[in-house]
């Protein structure tokens, strides 16, 4: 017990160590919670374009160019490794040292997570029954009200599981943030093994961080899903 | 109850999927008050036909004039005209997320602009027509089948359509509540709705008609009052037709 506490001591009170933990625990909600708005947006928005290029059978030239844009997206970002992407992102694209690395963090996770995120909302616009676009569109709503207040709240429900498992990967992905030495929760514990030479409880803390983290989210999610299934009978 | 304004003048319609004509070259007009039946057999087109009105369907050829407007016309604003055609389907069609009287409020205070309340009290007294008022605050998915068609019907009825197309509304039901959408729709045919209905109840089309329309192979091939087309049919795929369903 006593050997408990010592190593307690030194692996978080000593030199204030603990901040590496408290600081990347902010920096991985700050990125986590920024690209999963930003990836939202972005799904959202190539969703409805790839879902409305297979819905119509004659489209218009600007929606066939937009169509390919997203299709390339896809491929790209869903072909490639994430930590991949991030390095690329540091290292090429923006080259100035000056650059925040928490933005860079943010603008990769989120056009990663778009990626996905807009392959599970076209499969939620998808799961609904076209009678429901025709009830819609026969009653003189337009296009973009029709998908508005008929077919996204539908297809919110079907996709919100999906949408929840692709947060929880997004959360434990940016793990990956200390490769271009951002302090998240991993590098913060990593940082605190390599100056103690003692990686059992730094490495224990901060696995038991993502999983509280993790439980919360997904108790969140449970919950709405409940209040929006009772909703429905 | 008929008077001689043209709601619908259909000119050359025709429907491709492909190599495959489904409507070959349709020329008919529906006029204010007159109740369309149109039957046929699976596959004729009928459907694809009551379809195109409102454009569910886009034809491939010919036009489609709606109160003197050519609907058919890229630039024609299509989702106006809309408001004005009330369409019921098979499968009702009801927005599962929202209560009955949402269902029904949705479209008129989104499109038309109304007021919640005015909209509210036109959906309420629609409601107590078809004697449903008690089911404002359920859920479709709480309602018999019967009663999801005929919300289905007023909810079209509280955009004040000029017209109303029915898309087979009786053939997903089970048999005994057939009867109810029926007499839902015979009060409307009383009220002088104008109606353009497919269905396979050939005792309704006989009784509610005004004009019966046979459609066979994309084409109108017979089409008489109700008297004439069930007692003296001309067309021979009409007699085979009848003495199959009659």
């Amino acid at each position: 017990m006593t050997d408990f506490k010592a190593k307690f001591i030194l692996n978080f009170i000593e030199d204030n160590r603990w901040r590496y933990i408290t600081e990347g625990l902010g920096t991985t909600f700050i990125v986590t919670i920024f690209a999963i708005l930003l990836g939202t947006a972005l799904g959202f928005l190539v969703a409805v374009i790839r879902s409305t290029a297979d819905k119509n059978d004659k489209n218009p030239v600007v929606i066939h160019i937009l169509d390919g844009i997203c299709k390339v997206y896809l491929t790209v970002i869903r072909g490639t490794p994430a930590m991949i992407q991030l390095l690329i992102m540091y290292y090429i694209v923006f080259t100035s040292p000056d650059i925040s690395k928490r933005f860079v963090a943010i603008l990769t996770f989120g056009i990663n997570s778009g990626a996905y995120v807009a392959e599970i909302v076209r499969s939620g616009i998808m799961s609904i029954d076209n009678g429901q676009f025709e009830a819609g569109r026969s009653l003189g709503f337009n296009y973009v009200q029709t998908m508005m207040y008929i077919i996204a709240p539908q297809a919110f429900k079907n996709i919100l599981p999906a949408l929840a498992n692709e947060f929880i990967t997004l959360l434990k992905e940016t793990s990956i943030c200390g490769y271009i030495a951002l302090t998240d929760i991993t590098h913060g514990a990593n940082v605190i093994r390599s100056q103690t030479y003692e990686p059992m409880m730094p490495l224990l803390a901060a696995a038991f961080i993502y999983l509280a983290v993790v439980s919360l989210l997904s108790a969140g999610v449970s919950k709405l899903e409940r209040r929006l299934r009772t909703d429905a009978r | 109850m008929q008077d001689n304004t043209v709601l619908f003048e259909i000119k050359d319609l025709c429907k491709d999927f492909g190599k495959l004509h489904v409507l070959d070259h349709i020329n008919t007009t529906i006029s204010k008050g007159e109740v369309v039946v149109i039957v046929g057999p699976s596959g004729s087109g009928k459907s694809t036909f009551l379809r195109s009105l409102n454009l569910l369907e886009r034809p491939t050829g010919g036009t489609i004039y709606f109160e003197g407007r050519d609907i058919t016309d890229p630039k024609c604003d299509i989702n106006m005209h809309r408001q004005k055609i009330g369409m019921v389907f098979q499968h009702f069609n009801l927005f599962p997320h929202k209560t009955i009287l949402e269902n029904m409020t949705l479209a008129p205070i989104k499109v038309l602009k109304k007021s919640k309340t005015e909209a509210e009290a036109k959906a309420m007294e629609l409601l107590k027509r078809v004697g449903l008022e008690e089911k404002a605050n359920a859920y479709p998915a709480q309602l018999s089948g019967g009663q999801k068609q005929r919300i289905a019907i007023v909810r079209s009825l509280c955009m004040d359509p000029d017209v109303m197309l029915f898309d087979e509304p009786t053939s997903a039901l089970d048999p005994e509540m057939v009867g109810e959408v029926l007499n839902v729709m015979r009060d409307l045919a009383k009220g002088g709705m104008t109606m353009a209905i497919v269905t396979h109840e050939m005792g309704f089309a006989k009784e509610v008609g005004t004009r019966v329309m046979f459609i066979d192979e994309g084409q109108i091939k017979e089409e008489n009052t109700p008297q004439e087309f069930f007692d003296n049919p001309q067309n021979e795929r009409l007699k085979e037709f009848l003495s199959k369903v009659l």
